[in-house]
């Protein structure tokens, strides 16, 4: 017998054949040889018929006359709209140059030009207006000496 | 086999490119290949067949309206399963209903002997309706996902792929649930039958 019993997944997948074709002849080989395992699959086999036996259900009238008054009515569905880049590039373009020409605007109001020196900064200033020594005393005096 | 199924998936693809032109015959024309499919899936989740009526004809109208989106890579059974499958569980969850309610019997008994063959023995009769109905209970038992996955396999007969990509889960996880799914059919099959031995 086949060393490798399949279990319960594996019996359903071989069962459907959706297993890959080595495990699919791998799993026959078993089943020849497995009287336990070839039971569980004659259950599957036998719940299988049991489902083509359930009665078919259906709708009961022509749906497809409902629905299609119902279109007529109806507005047709819009295609989605492109999303590609190409369908943002205008889009795109002006957000570039809306941004390019901030830049441009910044760069000749403050960049380039010299900057002017703002007057009310010299108020602290180490140096008072005239370059007069206003510090110590010996300034002065040391001049004096002199 | 395969080239029949690409010949078919070919002309239905042709139509739907149509549909979605504005060709309101074409989507007619699906419509009336797939509403009973549809219909008995929503049927058999639901449990209410007027709800189930309403739900099929809300898969059409949504499936028309979703048509710019759909894809030539993506078979329309399968995609209109989706729909469906979503629409149903939708209407599930807002109403908090996900028990399986079961609907008008008599209506299936009518229907039934379509199904049989068409000259059984008494005794054969018997037992079919007998297994039917053990297979119909076990249906409004079994959690919601694994009836899904069962009647997609079993009564649409869709490939593991078609299932992943209809609940939107993986090969895996269907091969798995559709095995918990069988398993858990086939022991309320024994509880049924058990019971009906006893009785």
């Amino acid at each position: 017998m086949n060393e490798h019993r399949p279990d319960m997944i594996e019996l359903s997948a071989y069962f459907d054949g959706e297993l890959d074709p080595v495990r699919q002849q791998g799993v026959a080989a078993h089943l020849a040889a497995c009287p336990a395992c070839a039971a569980q699959l004659d259950l599957l086999r036998m719940l299988a018929a049991d489902f083509e036996r359930l009665p078919a259900a259906t709708l009961g009238f022509d749906l497809a006359g409902v629905i299609e008054g119902r279109l007529a009515a109806a507005p047709r569905p819009q295609p989605r709209r492109d999303r590609s880049w190409r369908g943002l590039l205008p889009v795109s373009a002006g957000a570039a140059a809306s941004v390019a020409c901030g830049i441009a605007m910044g760069f000749a109001l403050f960049g380039g030009a010299a900057t002017p020196r703002i007057a009310a900064m010299s108020v602290f200033d180490t140096m008072p207006p005239g370059s007069l020594c206003i510090g110590l005393e010996s300034c002065y005096t040391n001049g004096a000496k002199r | 086999m395969e080239c029949m199924i690409s010949r078919t998936d070919d002309a239905e693809a042709e139509l739907v490119v149509r549909a979605q032109a504005g060709d309101h015959r074409a989507f007619a024309l699906l419509v009336g290949r797939y509403q009973d499919p549809v219909f008995r899936f929503v049927l058999r989740m639901s449990g209410i067949r007027d709800e189930a009526m309403d739900l099929t004809q809300d898969t059409f109208l949504k499936a028309y309206r979703a048509l710019p989106a759909w894809r030539p890579e993506a078979r329309f059974r399968t995609w209109l399963f989706q729909i469906a499958h979503n629409a149903t569980l939708d209407v599930l969850r807002r109403r908090q209903r996900v028990e399986f309610v079961p609907y008008d019997e008599d209506a299936q008994d009518a229907a039934a002997p379509e199904a049989r063959d068409p000259a059984p023995t008494p005794e054969q009769a018997l037992a079919d309706r007998q297994r039917i109905g053990m297979l119909e209970r076990a249906l409004r038992e079994l959690p919601a996902e694994q009836r899904e996955v069962l009647l997609l396999r079993e009564v649409e007969d869709m490939s593991y792929a078609e299932i992943a990509a209809t609940l939107g889960i993986g090969e895996g996880t269907v091969k798995s649930r559709l095995a918990r799914a069988r398993v858990a059919a086939l022991a309320h099959y024994r509880g049924h039958a058990g019971e009906n031995s006893d009785e």
